[in-house]
């Protein structure tokens, strides 16, 4: 018995001394180790080498495994937290600002000369910039959505290529014209894929916004959403040109591909599909490929939800004054232009978004369609959030009802008109706890609250022709 | 037997084989022993005492990771969780996956059962039938995901081709599963009442009979060899040779000797119930359709880490020890009829 605990214990101390010894080994001396809390995408590698390369004093490490803001968040104010992290959304940016763990870096930038309200694509904004007007993040890119098309489906099919800005008849028409079915009537290629979620990135187009415009209530069920939504149901289940749910699972399992659009598209299940530029990353090893881009279609204003990230500093990390150069970075010529060519969304500030080198980038002579998505970028437009309610809390009051009528439970104007009143009930709820904020409520209502970074996004978007 | 009675047969007997009586304890003897139990103690007390606490105090606050200040607001917490509609659904979720148990314990029983037989080759049936417990919890679940594939999945696929075979498969149409809210009882995924539209199979019962296919071969069918192990041979002989057949075997000598183990079982399983289908929900379902597969613990979990509101989630976590609790109290009271075989 003493031999086999004796061999345990060795065991159990030779695996201590291997795991010791399998530890990242510390930076040399005068190197500071800054953690980035990322996606797990291959790009981040590249972007973090040039950095580190730039850079020699710090050496920047990845951190995929820690994403999500309740992590963040916790791992922050338990003083175990990133150096850097990112930002996906106001939602996002507005709980790191509440929790206190975003470091305000408005004057540490305007010392190096960096206005982000000047130089970046406008719709990003509200996700750097919080409630208080400082400045609390750097756009790092934008993943704004287009429409892609297959340039060889369209030829054969002697369909001419997307003639933009094109209004969602107009689309619509297309779309059927692409969709192929079976002697059976089964369709076996789709006009357009889009996931259902993927409806609210039209509400701009339909001039619908998730609230009013001083942000007291929850306007999910005017007319223009259920405009906006009754346009993407109807691809579905009215003219058949984009797969239901269940049919864009059926078709994933088929080719053994996974899921989403973007998979689909790769396998020509779908002659257009809803995505953005980020794709390329995917599909630029593609031969068989012959990609287009277009902008998507409008109603009211060429104008679409925007996507991208901004990366923030911990406030309590003992490197943030170190981590503030990761920031310059960003802005900078070298991070952009790598951005622009990783074709990793589009490079956040504005103008390295020009020129020759940007609009046919010699290594890619193929992708002529980098003017659609700077154009895409112009117009884009942040999701709506409001201060008087938690974001995940009202997506997920949303998402229930659209789950409804995604079964057929409800009609669209039911479903939505049930989440209005939901995330209006939880808007009533956090005022009766809270004092301050019903305060806050009623200088909004009397408009006495300064217009919201992202409505002021979306109204320079609909002053433009 | 009294303790007395008991000390002085002790005595006498140690008297009888010439042992001599033992030490009274000395105090230092204590100091060696609490210096071992230390390192464990100052464990259970930072990391489970502590934090069982701590979260029973933040149950009285309206602590929210995003808000600075921490008010305490007595019993708001627990007024404001039964009067929201949500932990109604929600708990009615968790006791509907919890309808599995009673089928996964007389499964596990059954193939107890037939693995307590005198046949070659058991052993590897025992190590087949344990696998899914031994498996990664996320891989099973993907697989599952798969199977409950509505168009191309192998579950729908035997389903049409026995109602074909019954000649029904023009008027019966194929559960949808994970995107259905439809579910056995028919229960309303809004309202939590009757709805006849709502009659059929969906997402509830896609975790349910996947629960049921994981427990089946799991930890209670060992717990179950373990017991029919210990039969006492004497017993079944005893009744064989009175006449008793199979069932009359099962019922009047396995089963009572059974019982411990089962209400052990049930205790059990009620606990691990209304703790469950987190992992499901992350993994599968996001606790969808329209919130039909998010139970308690996916409500704490969203409440904590997605809304941040610590001090509501620690109130239902405190809700759902409390449910846990009586549960296990009702299971003692009314189950626990062990002693009585004894």
């Amino acid at each position: 018995m003493k031999a086999t605990l004796a061999t345990v214990l060795l065991g159990l101390l030779l695996l201590s001394v291997a795991a010791w010894r399998d530890q990242p080994p510390a930076p040399p001396p005068g190197v500071t180790k800054l953690v980035w809390v990322s996606d797990d995408n291959p790009l981040r590698r590249e972007q973090v080498r040039l950095f580190n390369r730039l850079n020699q004093d710090l050496e920047v490490s990845l951190d995929p495994n820690n994403g999500g803001n309740e992590k963040v968040i916790v791992q922050s104010i338990a003083g175990v937290g990133p150096d850097l992290f990112d930002c996906f959304n106001g939602a996002d940016l507005d709980a790191y600002y509440r929790a206190g763990i975003a470091l305000d870096v408005t004057d540490r930038l305007a010392d190096h000369g960096i206005d982000i309200r000047q130089g970046f694509w406008p719709a990003i904004l509200p996700t750097s910039i919080g409630p208080d007007g400082r400045v609390y993040g750097v756009p790092t890119n934008v993943g704004h959505n287009g429409i892609w098309f297959h340039k060889e489906i369209f030829e054969a099919d002697g369909v001419p290529f997307p003639k933009t800005p094109w209004s969602t008849e107009e689309f619509i028409e297309v779309a059927k014209k692409l969709t192929k079915r079976d002697s059976t009537g089964r369709v076996v290629r789709y006009g357009f894929l889009i996931d259902y979620w993927g409806w609210r990135a039209f509400m701009p187009a339909f001039g619908a916004s998730l609230y009013s415009r001083d942000r007291t209530r929850c306007t999910i069920d005017s007319p223009e959403s259920i405009a906006c939504l009754r346009f993407v149901h109807a691809l579905m289940h009215v003219h058949r040109v984009s797969p239901t749910p269940t049919e864009e699972s059926t078709m994933s399992a088929q080719g053994g591909w996974g899921m989403g659009s973007m998979t689909l598209f790769g396998a020509r299940r779908g002659a257009m599909a809803l995505g953005g530029r980020w794709w390329l990353a995917t599909y630029r090893g593609r031969q068989d490929l012959q990609l287009g881009a277009a902008e998507p279609p409008f109603e009211r204003f060429r104008a679409w939800t925007s996507a991208g990230r901004t990366t923030m500093i911990n406030k309590n990390s003992p490197n943030r004054e170190k981590a503030v150069r990761w920031l310059l970075f960003l802005a900078g010529q070298e991070y952009n232009q790598l951005i622009n060519d990783q074709a990793d969304g589009l490079a956040a500030v504005k103008r390295y978004c020009e020129g020759p080198r940007f609009l046919l980038n010699p290594r890619f002579p193929e992708e002529d369609h980098n003017a659609v998505w700077r154009e895409v970028s112009a117009r884009a437009v942040p999701e709506a959030t409001s201060p008087f309610v938690n974001q995940r809390l009202a997506n997920r009051l949303i998402d229930v009802q659209v789950d409804l009528l995604r079964t057929n439970q409800k009609p669209i104007e039911k479903a939505l008109r049930d989440a209005a009143r939901q995330v209006d009930a939880a808007i009533a709820q956090n005022l009766e706890k809270d004092p301050e904020l019903r305060r806050k409520y009623e200088r909004a209502q009397r408009g006495e609250e300064p217009v919201p970074v992202d409505e002021q996004a979306f109204e320079l978007v609909r002053q433009m022709p | 037997m009294s303790p007395a009675r008991d000390s002085t047969l002790a005595a006498k007997t140690r008297v009888a084989i010439g042992e001599r009586p033992p030490r009274r304890r000395k105090r230092n003897d204590l100091i060696p022993a609490l210096l071992f139990l230390l390192p464990n103690l100052f464990g259970f007390a930072l990391f489970t005492v502590g934090p069982v606490g701590f979260s029973l105090l933040a149950s009285f606050t309206d602590w929210n990771l995003t808000q600075p200040k921490v008010r305490w607001v007595a019993l708001e917490n627990f007024g404001g969780m039964l009067g929201n509609h949500a932990f109604w659904v929600y708990l009615v979720n968790t006791l509907y996956f919890m309808l599995g148990m009673p089928i996964a314990i007389v499964g596990s029983l059954a193939l107890a059962l037939l693995l307590n037989q005198k046949a070659r080759g058991l052993v590897a049936f025992r190590t087949l039938l344990y696998l899914p417990s031994f498996t990664a919890g996320v891989a099973l679940m993907i697989l599952w995901k798969a199977l409950y594939n509505p168009d191309f999945g192998p579950i729908n696929y035997a389903i049409g081709a026995a109602l074909d075979l019954l000649g029904l498969a023009r008027d019966v149409s194929l559960p949808q599963w994970l995107n259905a809210t439809q579910n056995m009882l028919g229960i309303d995924p809004e309202t939590v009442r009757f709805s006849r539209a709502q009659v059929g199979l969906g997402a509830r019962d896609a975790l349910l009979w996947m629960g049921v296919w994981t427990a089946v071969g799991g930890g209670n069918m060992l717990l179950y060899l373990a017991a029919l192990a210990n039969v006492p041979e004497e017993l079944t002989e005893a009744a064989e040779l009175d006449g008793a057949g199979s069932w009359a075997k099962f019922r009047s000598v396995v089963w009572p000797q059974l019982a411990p183990t089962t209400f052990f079982i049930v205790v059990m399983s009620c606990i691990g119930g209304f703790q469950g289908g987190f992992d499901q929900a992350r993994i599968m379902t996001n606790g969808g359709p329209a919130g039909t597969t998010t139970t308690l613990a996916f409500h704490i979990y969203q409440k904590a880490f997605e809304e941040f509101q610590m001090g509501y989630a620690s109130a239902v976590s405190w809700a759902l020890f409390a449910l846990v609790f009586l549960v296990t109290v009702a299971n003692w009271r009314f189950g626990n009829r062990a002693g009585d075989w004894e």
